[in-house]
């Protein structure tokens, strides 16, 4: 190596990193180009399409399974038995947002639209329990034993009815609903609620009809921020 | 006399670099046999990160398997995305509208963008200097920020859908995505200016390992590790797909400029100049994209022709490769994924020996593996 | 010195008269220890802090900003958590050398704040041989850094060690050569008595800086080398999270972790401290003589000076160490010794070729004389 090419060299070095040092310079003195958004004050606007926590508006809701079935994690789950105007009433509706993976796929099949990412996206829990969402928030057992029984009352006055219309044909009685999820005997209570609740709630406890009632009063529009559960 | 090897004899140390490591880019272990600083050997264990993702997709259906494409290399989760829908419709023989072609283009490139902004970012990062990892995190940001126009996430996008795209471009995205192009520009040569041809980060890249052609061909690496040895292969000309024939652009090859054809420094220069070819293309795109419906007619209950379909797609990692068998029904027969990243460590070991045990370091910052890719 | 300042209290104060006079200057050296170790402390913390800053700024972030005002406590914070943090040592570690690693390194980088002329009369003691001590006593973090790195029993640890060792042990050499200029033209290995060397000609011409083209250079060529020795970035090898994780100190944790991190700050310090008492004239200003002051303003006003310029040349060093990538360990020792080993003899030998040319007189100096 020359002489040349070892001065060279050396100027090289300064030379470069000279031009590294006016670059980082200028970023440190000018304060316009700080980017920090400093979190808690400051807050980004989500987008419009934003993939935020899920939520479904159950009054819209036809319980017609098709978010359960697209869902490639599993972790929408849905109960649903059918009432007394034959239509789906839903019994309980989790969505485990710690399974989750927001890819949208549900939200673009639900075909009433009632299934939506809000733009939530902010949630701590000390357990998995708190992170599953319930958004019907009576106890499942009651709504299936309520459902049954208003099918039951339902099928009774249809068949007092079929009575008085046709009373000289005693032969045409007591037929219960055929609804495979209602297995409780017409006129009386459901079967046990332990039996009812669905596996995926976990070890949740289970809530009390009044809790439910209060939540279920509150926000209408959001999710409920606790997930409605109180950890055992 | 005795010789110095005699007088002082030396003995090999064996060194577990990673799984947890800073710079193994993730859960990547290279079992190292070193002689003091110098590597006599050194493995790549991969497995660490392995999710049976190729099982996986032969439990769901077609269009359930998008999300977990996001989670096959996550840096370019649109390219993966897009590089399922393709191979999906090219089994099926779906007609995509021209729009959502050109749509799945403009994020791809995007995405490549974002994708080799972090390979720059954290390779910088592992040769010591943090402060271009920021500036490269700053401008994926925005990049980000895009994203979450068009789909709602900022890292796993799933917005490809096969037949099309899951939603038109939002109001005012094209003069965003300028806007991003004209700010994104003048950054490439500041960062040259700052640490591509800064004195020490050259010479820490420039003659260290060298992938010569023929190796490089031989060992199967692709993308930008392939043309940093001076190959010009890349599908987006070679086996043109989509609506890249419109487009013109630069492939960018290697060219020894500071050291030998196909070191450390030309895999990381094809990067840096890649990113402002895909400007390039991004610029066209905005330019010709046409109007009109931007999903085919697919059944909610797809199911392709019983057949079996290779595709490839030029990823920013290089070339993803999906192998589909379909038997008819909803779900896939076999699905088997070519990934560039796994395949690039073949060469790790041959062309690590010999080496310091900082130029590990700079080998796996310049294939620019990401583990997610190689495990699956 | 401290014995004439003993005796000088004792006849301001009678009631001490009773008091052994050995009593009351060991008493005097502890306060004074006591007050530079606070001062080394005080500063380490408040260097990290503006470490973050600076590279928060650099990097276009905030930088710390939670812990009091604009995060001025932040230091404190983590000082109590390292404080507060679990003291593991390793199963398999050599447990008493483990222990006193960090103790070496500590006590080799704190010991040197002792000769450091921080203004006319503040130096704990002027020792006659002040860069010689230095010198010395900054090598023994050679031993407490080999002694981290073997006793872990980790071989990430092992590796930093050994390159920390030869790192500056080879860096000591560009180091020495390059400071011996300034030594030469004072005559003295006093650092005080180098400072003083440098006044006169308006303040600012009477720096070695200007004194001749050799010495402009020396100084860059000791401020790279010093760098070196501090191991920081782009010198910083021996820790190399990127490559070694962390280095020599990777099984440390706790208050002993903070040690060798206090340890660098110092280190810093005291290179800068160095490089502007031997090149940038001390405590000297232009234009105004401190010396001729009255003693309290002049020391309070030498102090300031003297700190602005160390704390300057601390200041580049972060703004170095944000915005270059390091080296690798065989091109770190070819810089060394083909780079800056022959390049400080040459300008050895330039200095004192000059100095016997023109009979020890600067160029400012000669051009003073000539107009006037």
């Amino acid at each position: 190596m020359g002489l040349k090419a070892y001065l060279y060299d050396i100027w090289e070095a300064v030379a470069t990193t000279a031009k590294g040092m006016r670059i980082t310079a200028r970023y440190g003195m000018d304060p316009r180009e700080t980017i920090t958004l400093e979190y808690p004050e400051e807050r980004w606007e989500p987008s419009e399409r934003f993939r935020g926590f899920l939520y479904n508006d159950i009054k819209k809701c036809t319980s017609c399974t098709l978010c359960v079935r697209v869902c490639p994690v599993d972790c929408i789950s849905l109960e649903a038995v059918r009432g007394a105007d034959k239509k789906m009433v839903l019994a309980s509706y989790d969505i485990d947002i710690g399974r989750c993976m927001y890819c949208g796929l549900c939200v673009e099949v639900c075909p009433p639209k009632s299934l939506k990412h809000t733009s939530g996206y902010e949630k701590a829990s000390v357990d998995r329990g708190g992170l599953i969402l319930h958004f019907v928030h009576e106890d499942a057992g009651e709504i299936k034993a309520r459902v049954a029984k208003q099918v039951a009352e339902a099928a009774a006055k249809a068949e007092a009815e079929k009575a008085a219309k046709a009373a000289e044909e005693p032969s045409a009685s007591g037929a219960t609903p055929d609804d495979g999820s209602n297995e409780a005997p017409a006129g009386q209570p459901a079967s046990p609620p332990a039996a009812a609740v669905n596996p995926a709630r976990g070890g949740a406890a289970e809530k009390t009809p009044a809790e439910g009632a209060k939540e279920e009063g509150g926000k209408p529009e959001e999710p409920p921020k606790k997930g409605g559960v109180e950890t055992p | 006399m005795k010789s110095h090897a005699e007088a002082l004899p030396t003995q090999e140390m064996l060194i577990n670099m990673g799984p947890q490591h800073p710079s193994t880019h993730g859960v990547l272990r290279v079992i190292l046999r070193t002689d003091g600083e110098v590597v006599v050997n050194a493995k790549p264990d991969v497995g660490y990160l392995h999710r049976a993702l190729e099982k996986i997709g032969e439990r769901v259906t077609y269009a359930q398997y998008m999300p977990f494409t996001d989670r096959l290399d996550y840096l370019a989760s649109m390219n993966c995305n897009a590089a399922w829908a393709w191979t999906v419709e090219k089994l099926a023989g779906i007609e995509v509208p021209e729009r959502a072609e050109y749509i799945r283009v403009i994020v791809c490139e995007l995405n490549r963008i974002s994708s080799h902004l972090i390979a720059f970012g954290s390779f910088t990062a592992d040769m010591g200097a943090f402060t271009p990892f920021l500036y490269a995190i700053r401008e994926r940001e925005r990049i980000n920020d895009l994203f979450e126009d068009i789909c709602g996430n900022r890292l796993t996008y799933n917005y490809v859908r096969i037949g099309g795209v899951s939603a038109d471009l939002p109001d005012r995205f094209l003069e965003k995505t300028k806007e991003f192009l004209d700010y994104f520009e003048p950054k490439v040569p500041e960062y040259n200016k700052l640490i591509s041809y800064n004195k020490i980060f050259v010479h820490r890249l420039a003659n260290v390992a060298v992938a010569t052609p023929e190796d490089a061909v031989g060992y199967g690496l692709t993308g930008p590790n392939l043309r940093g040895s001076g190959v010009p292969f890349d599908l987006r000309k070679n086996e043109p797909y989509s609506v890249y024939p419109k487009f013109d652009f630069d492939v960018c090859v290697g060219t020894g400029e500071r050291g030998t054809l196909g070191d450390c420094f030309d895999r990381y220069m094809v990067r840096i100049n890649e990113m402002k070819e895909s400007v390039k293309i991004l610029r066209q795109a905005i330019a010709q994209i046409p109007e009109g419906p931007v999903m085919a007619k697919v059944p909610r209950m797809f199911k392709p022709p019983v057949g079996e379909v290779y595709f490839r797609a030029e990823n920013p990692r290089g070339e993803t490769g999906i192998y589909l068998i379909s038997d008819g029904t909803v779900n896939p027969y076999r699905l088997k994924i070519r990934a560039p990243s796994f395949v690039t460590m073949n060469i790790f070991e041959k062309i690590t020996k010999g080496l310091m045990i900082a130029d590990v370091v700079a080998v796996i910052g310049s294939f620019d593996i990401i583990l997610p890719e190689i495990d699956r | 010195m401290l014995e004439s300042l003993a005796i000088s209290i004792v006849n301001a104060v009678p009631v001490l008269s009773g008091v052994p006079l050995w009593t009351i200057t060991l008493l005097i050296m502890v306060v004074v220890a006591a007050i530079v170790l606070t001062f080394a402390m005080v500063y380490s913390g408040l260097a990290t802090y503006v470490e973050r800053k600076v590279a928060g700024d650099i990097q276009a972030r905030v930088g710390p900003n939670r812990v009091g005002p604009v995060g001025l406590l932040q230091f404190l914070a983590d000082g109590i958590k390292l404080l507060l943090k679990e003291d593991i040592i390793p199963a398999k570690a050599d447990r008493f050398l483990f222990v006193l690693a960090p103790y070496l390194v500590f006590v080799g980088s704190f010991a040197a704040f002792v000769v450091v002329p921080f203004g006319v009369g503040l130096i704990a003691s002027d020792l006659n041989i002040g860069i010689y001590y230095v010198m010395a006593i900054t090598s023994l973090v050679v031993v407490g850094v080999m002694l981290a790195g073997w006793s872990s029993n980790n071989k990430w640890a092992l590796l930093g060690g050994m390159r920390a060792a030869a790192q500056i042990v080879s860096y000591e050499i560009p180091v020495g050569m390059a400071l011996l200029p300034a030594v030469l033209i004072a005559g003295s290995l006093s650092l005080q008595d180098i400072v003083r060397s440098q006044g006169g000609l308006f303040g600012i011409f009477g720096w070695n800086l200007f004194h001749n083209p050799f010495t402009f250079f020396s100084f860059f060529l000791y401020y790279v080398a010093a760098l070196a020795e501090t191991n920081r970035t782009p010198f910083d090898i021996p820790e190399a999270e990127s490559e070694l994780v962390s280095g020599y100190h990777v099984e440390y944790s706790g208050i002993r972790f903070a040690f060798f991190f206090l340890a660098e700050y110092g280190d810093m310090f005291i290179v800068s401290a160095l490089a502007a008492a031997c090149f940038l004239g001390g405590w000297h200003v232009p234009f105004l003589d401190a010396e001729a002051l009255p003693a309290a303003w002049g020391n309070l006003f030498s102090l300031g000076v003297f700190l602005t310029k160390t704390l300057g040349l601390v200041l580049v060093m972060m703004w170095i160490r944000w915005t270059l990538p390091r080296l690798r360990v065989d091109q770190l020792m070819r810089m060394a010794w083909k780079y800056l080993v022959p390049l400080t003899f040459f300008n050895l030998l330039g200095v004192s070729l000059w100095l016997l040319l023109f009979h020890g007189k600067g160029i400012p100096q000669m051009m003073a004389s000539f107009i006037g």
